[in-house]
């Protein structure tokens, strides 16, 4: 091919124009959307890495750094408070409620994608339909539930109460990835003499790795989200999740630390964020029910 | 039997012998794998459940969760409440409004999301970010961006000539308090809408739209006949859920304001917080959640009669 060829076609003025207005309009149009949803997170940025004096100053432009960046703040936060202990606790507490996801999940999920039996269809529904659950509405007999088990204020409560809404979400969409899984393998193993459970073990589990990933990590992240069960169950520090400790030991009385704040509350939004990001399209799915399809 | 002879010739059955055999049958396969999670969700979300429903009978308080019998004297109670009657109120109005918020910037945002351009994976990033971050640290920012000396807020406004210097009290005053909880939870769900309808609207087959396009269909007869029906369902779903959460969350009213001030923000569930957890009111605390129930029950019923329709397709 030659140079030629490969040139863009040259468009006339009037058209060139006319492009560059509507995409002009365009950039003003959604501008204020990706300000509105994205200031506050620059505002963190700012005010975790802003030197205090400079933070409360109000004679300075606020969205700015007057004096140089600083990690004091970040230094604070690891040093004086139990962030570490936090962060531990939180994957302590995650994976074991990745684990019990899974464990429950899976097997559910395959039957009632794959068999049908008497019911599969309700209860399919039903487990979905538990995710429309709210803590508020639970919050309070599951106190007294954790009371009794002897959990209270210990993370080991938020272990066993968050599969409350990992399985419904997980199981629902691990139907979804176990659908996608062309029934003629499975038969195939069985055939083959494989037993049901060995099918699901040696061939739809090994090429459904990609589902079962995205399983683990939106458990996981939906552990780092949560909040209400943990503010209503843990009260000491050394047991409190990431999210909780950063928005509720950060505040002493009225004084609140906000460059620390805002540092702890940036390390553990971006890594969810950029996630969640990546596996955006697969939770649409996920929560419109494969409507798409 | 020749089945087990072959399989043993084979050496793969997992689990042989008179459980395997029993687990092949389809029946028996099917309920014991379903069967933890079932019971897991019975004894975690079935039980308690029941018990939120004896703690609204009963008087029942942190001190002693298995209170008398009690009747209706809760609900006449929590009716009573002056404050509760306003959390109520609260509740629907923030959900309302933020619900038609919602539509109306979330279509024009999906819309604008539809188009291919330069940088609109990072574009789409930025936009999502209020879905990805945890509400909790949403709320904080938010709180801190509203701070009644330091607020970032009022300096923009004020410098680019919105807002009156020296700018509101917006978390200490009630209507600014009751408009900043509105904002934030559009700020926290209007991504979600958007990329719902981005994506049911990316569904619409192209062909479709060329053809009525050729049919001289103007814009508004493609939007209405054609666009409509198809993304209808999916904007259904993704109303529900966000009608769910918005009406159930307490997590926004509690970091910004804890219901302040003077208990004029409070909604149903913060309220059932501080009854029931910080005053140790389980009875009364309990009762005042159920009032988030037939809401559910609704949501739950709708979200039921469009998948079983789906399921018949």
């Amino acid at each position: 091919m030659t140079a030629a060829t490969l040139r863009r076609p040259t468009h006339s003025l009037g058209f060139r124009l006319r492009r560059l207005r509507s995409n002009v309009l365009f950039a003003l149009a959604l501008a204020p959307f990706v300000l509105f949803a994205a200031f506050p997170v620059y505002w963190m940025v700012i005010t975790a890495f802003k030197q205090v004096n400079d933070l409360y100053n109000l004679q300075n432009n606020p969205i700015l750094f007057h004096l140089a960046p600083t990690l004091e703040q970040v230094q604070y936060l690891l040093e004086k408070t139990p962030y570490i202990t936090w962060f531990i606790n939180t994957i302590e507490v995650g994976g074991l409620v990745v684990l019990i996801t899974l464990l429950i999940c899976v097997p559910a999920a395959y039957v009632l994608s794959r068999t049908a039996f008497p019911g599969s269809t309700t209860l399919g529904i039903g487990i979905f339909l538990t995710y429309l659950v709210p803590p508020s509405l639970l919050f309070l007999p599951l106190s007294q539930l954790v009371v009794g088990m002897g959990l209270i204020n210990t993370k080991w409560a938020l272990v066993l109460v968050y599969p409350t809404f990992t399985i419904p979400f997980c199981t629902w969409l691990l139907m979804g990835f176990f659908k996608s899984v062309p029934r003629e393998i499975t038969e195939a193993a069985r055939v083959d003499g494989c037993s049901r459970l060995g099918a699901l073990f040696r061939v739809v589990l090994p090429v459904s790795i990609p589902g079962l990933l995205t399983i683990v990590i939106f458990a996981f992240t939906l552990v780092m989200q949560e909040y209400v069960y943990g503010l209503t169950f843990v009260s000491s520090s050394d047991q409190k999740l990431i999210t909780l400790g950063v928005v509720t030991d950060l505040v002493r009385g009225d004084v609140f630390f906000w460059g620390s704040l805002m540092a702890g509350a940036l390390i553990i939004a971006l890594p969810v964020a950029i996630v969640y990001n990546i596996f955006l399209d697969t939770f649409v799915e996920g929560i419109t029910g494969g409507a798409l399809k | 039997m020749a089945e087990l002879t072959r399989r043993r010739q084979y050496g793969v059955g997992a689990t042989g012998g008179r459980i395997g055999h029993l687990l092949d049958s389809e029946r028996v396969f099917g309920y014991v794998l379903v069967a933890p999670a079932i019971l897991y969700m019975l004894l975690l979300v079935g039980y308690p459940f029941a018990i939120a429903l004896w703690f609204t009978v009963s008087d029942a308080t942190v001190s002693h969760p298995i209170g008398p019998f009690t009747g209706l004297k809760n609900l006449q109670f929590v009716l009573d409440d002056d404050v509760f009657k306003r959390a109520l109120a609260n509740t629907l109005i923030f959900t309302i409004v933020s619900q038609i918020l919602q539509m109306i910037l979330g279509t024009s945002l999906a819309f604008l999301l539809v188009r291919r351009f330069r940088f609109r994976r990072i574009v789409r990033g930025l936009v999502m970010v209020p879905f990805t971050v945890p509400v909790a640290i949403g709320a904080m920012a938010w709180n801190w961006m509203l701070n009644p000396t330091y607020s970032v807020v009022n300096w923009l406004g004020t410098h680019l000539g919105l807002l009156a210097p020296p700018g509101p009290n917006w978390l200490g005053e009630e209507t600014y308090a009751m408009v900043s909880i509105i904002i934030v939870n559009v700020w926290r769900n209007l991504p979600f809408t958007a990329i719902v309808l981005t994506a049911a609207i990316n569904a619409v087959p192209k062909e479709i739209i060329e053809a009525a396009s050729l049919d001289a269909a103007g814009w508004w007869t493609r939007w209405r006949k054609i666009m409509v029906p198809i993304i209808a369902p999916i904007i259904y779903i993704a109303l529900l859920f966000s009608l769910v959460f918005t009406f159930t969350d307490m997590t926004v009213v509690w970091l910004l304001t804890r219901g302040n001030p003077v208990n004029s923000t409070h909604v149903i569930s913060s309220y059932a917080f501080v009854t029931g957890v910080l005053s140790g009111g389980l009875g009364r605390g309990a009762t005042m959640s159920l009032f988030l129930f037939p809401v559910l029950l609704a949501a739950a019923f709708m979200l039921l009669r469009n998948l079983k329709a789906r399921s018949i397709d």
